[in-house]
């Protein structure tokens, strides 16, 4: 691990506060190892002096690695796991004469990889059109442990062939079906106060910025499309979905569009008040704007970090990758994180809630479309 | 291979409960949500019956206090005398208790009841006791300084990330503070005049000790980085 954090300077960092910024200061220890427990995703102690953002999580053959989002997003994560896991394999006596893409660790650190994207590739530019409160879904929170998380492999050829079968991609049909379920949910509801009628169901997907825009940032540079179905107009069959999600994340997804939403991420960072604004008054502020407005944008998250291949003399060793989203906030109470690997989707849901409908209405819909979908024992 | 019965989904060999719906995957009909409480709900659930059940029993014994109180002064003395202040000061502590067990997860709503009791206790023997009347002057004042300094401390104990000797240097200030308070109060109340002496020196003797503290918690998060904690 020593060998591999070297390799990834830029995550040997914590967070310190000033008086009018967090910033992160270099920190030349290493992370923690520790035994993989019941609950992931638990929260890092940032305030305390040293403490790495990242740590490495064991339990039986399993090896894991847990970010803070503000380090780096599911991309960056994902070479930084790569590399350990190369750099476990060759230590254990393994040959791997070719790694293809992964970062060896005796290779060079560039420069580019501790550039900030979202400050590189701004520019101002006016603010995307102002979005509608989206509908949550109905159900109590669970009382502690509150996330619950569950495991499903589904075989990765079957809705690759589906997908192109209706001519879109793995993740416009994964939000279609999202979105068909959410629906199916939203109606079965009772009697909808106004508010609640008023709503629409909408989806965060992250984009990985690093396929947009050219850049071989390791830190953090993902921002999101927001696909949404209005139910106030109707109840939509799948096929309506799949056609609007499917052109809804090809023109959200396209440069222009995106660097709106990054524009507007950005510039309100560079405003002089911002700036000159507390830490403790800024914390406040963007704490509640966060509560208030941001998580109440969207029904759900479905991250897909698409799909990952490793070398042949690595791939016999690693049966299998899986990434398992942060836990959800309270408007939002479900989150789902996808990857593919060796024709396997791994598919992940975190819910904070006690019902467990929406992901049963899912894989049901994937089943029922003839994919092989299997709930995992994650012991 | 396992496919759960209410929910339609295949399942992981090993799964004796279904993730989704929390029932026997191979069972059909209705049936109780195995999975419906986590270990710790169930603990909290105890818990819950437990001070429950804590309550009562010192309800019990609370009440049967202040009744053989009551009836030993009067048996004794053929009048209520020394019972009223016993009887007043078993249901304030009473009192106190049942807030302890029932809103300790309010610190401001059980201090401020806490107080409001203590000085509902504090006016009645004043009222009942012969002689000077303190409640007004020194009663109410000390009181109210009192848990204006706990508040205080419950305030930067919830505010302090890093808890430590850091709240013990500052409950030692506030104590200071406290002590020249009670100095004033009692000044003024037996000589109408204030003349600090015993608060000062202790409050002088305490300073240090919590600059030594302060000095201690501190130090341990030197080294931020100037450009970085000033940057805007």
């Amino acid at each position: 691990m020593a060998i591999t954090a070297q390799r990834f300077p830029y995550f040997s960092v914590s967070l310190r506060s000033g008086i009018f910024w967090h910033f992160l200061e270099f920190n030349d220890q290493l992370p923690r190892i520790h035994v993989e427990e019941e609950i992931p995703c638990t929260a890092f102690a940032v305030n305390r002096k040293n403490e790495p953002l990242y740590r490495v999580i064991l339990k039986g053959k399993r090896i894991s690695v847990e970010f803070i989002h503000i380090l780096t997003d599911g991309a960056g994560a994902l070479e930084y796991l790569k590399t350990l896991l190369y750099t476990y394999l060759t230590l254990s006596g393994r040959q791997i004469s070719s790694p293809g893409e992964i970062i060896l660790p005796e290779s060079p650190v560039s420069e580019e990889e501790y550039e900030d994207g979202y400050n590189k590739f701004f520019q101002k530019l006016p603010p995307p059109a102002k979005l509608v409160k989206a509908w949550h879904l109905p159900y109590k929170r669970n009382s502690r442990p509150k996330l619950r998380v569950v495991h499903a492999e589904a075989n990765a050829s079957q809705i690759l062939e589906i997908s192109r079968k209706l001519k879109v991609s793995v993740t416009e049909y994964f939000v279609s079906v999202y979105f068909f379920s959410l629906q199916k949910i939203f109606a079965s509801g009772k009697e909808k106060s106004k508010s609640e009628k008023r709503k629409v169901l909408r989806i965060e997907v992250p984009v990985n910025m690093r396929k947009i825009f050219p850049s071989r940032t390791m830190r953090n540079f993902s921002l999101f499309v927001l696909p949404e179905i209005d139910v106030r107009l109707g109840t939509y069959t799948f096929e309506e979905i799949l056609n609007s999600v499917h052109h809804q994340l090809q023109i959200s997804a396209d440069v222009k569009q995106i660097s709106r939403f990054l524009s507007s991420n950005v510039s309100s960072e560079k405003l002089l008040i911002v700036r000159l604004m507390p830490l403790i008054i800024k914390k406040m502020v963007i704490a509640s704007v966060y509560r208030g407005l941001a998580s109440k944008r969207w029904t759900g998250i479905v991250t897909n970090l698409g799909l990952i291949t490793l070398p042949a003399e690595m791939k016999d060793m690693v049966d299998s990758l899986e990434i398992i989203p942060p836990p959800p906030n309270p408007n939002v109470k479900v989150n789902c994180g996808m990857v593919s690997y060796n024709d396997k989707l791994r598919i992940c849901f975190s819910n904070i809630t006690e019902s467990h409908e929406l992901e049963r209405l899912i894989f049901k819909h994937l089943t029922d479309a003839g994919i092989h979908v299997k709930i995992l024992n994650n012991d | 291979m396992t496919v759960c019965v209410n929910c339609g989904i295949e399942l992981d060999d090993e799964l004796k409960i279904c993730p989704l719906c929390g029932k026997d995957p191979g069972y059909i009909g209705e049936q109780e949500n195995i999975t419906k409480n986590y270990p710790s709900e169930i603990i909290q659930l105890q818990r819950k019956e437990n001070r429950r059940y804590l309550w009562e029993l010192s309800a019990i014994l609370a009440f049967s206090g202040i009744a053989v109180c009551t009836i030993v002064d009067l048996l004794m003395n053929k009048n209520l005398k020394w019972s009223l202040f016993s009887d007043v000061s078993i249901s304030a502590v009473w009192i106190i208790f049942t807030l302890f067990l029932f809103v300790n997860k309010k610190p401001f709503i059980l201090v401020g009841t806490t107080m409001l009791t203590i000085l509902a206790a504090l006016f009645f023997f004043d009222l009942v006791a012969a002689g000077q009347q303190w409640f007004f002057s020194v009663g109410l004042p000390l009181t109210i300084a009192a848990f204006f300094s706990i508040s205080i401390i419950v305030i930067l104990y919830n505010a302090a990330h890093f808890k430590g000797l850091n709240i013990i240097a500052s409950a030692l200030l506030i104590l200071s503070g406290f002590c020249i308070i009670t100095e004033m109060i009692l000044d003024e109340w037996l000589k109408d005049a204030v003349d600090l002496r015993w608060s000062l020196i202790s409050g002088i003797s305490i300073l240090p000790v919590a600059l030594i503290f302060f000095f201690y918690h501190y130090r341990l998060k030197k080294g931020n980085r100037l450009d970085g904690f000033f940057h805007i």
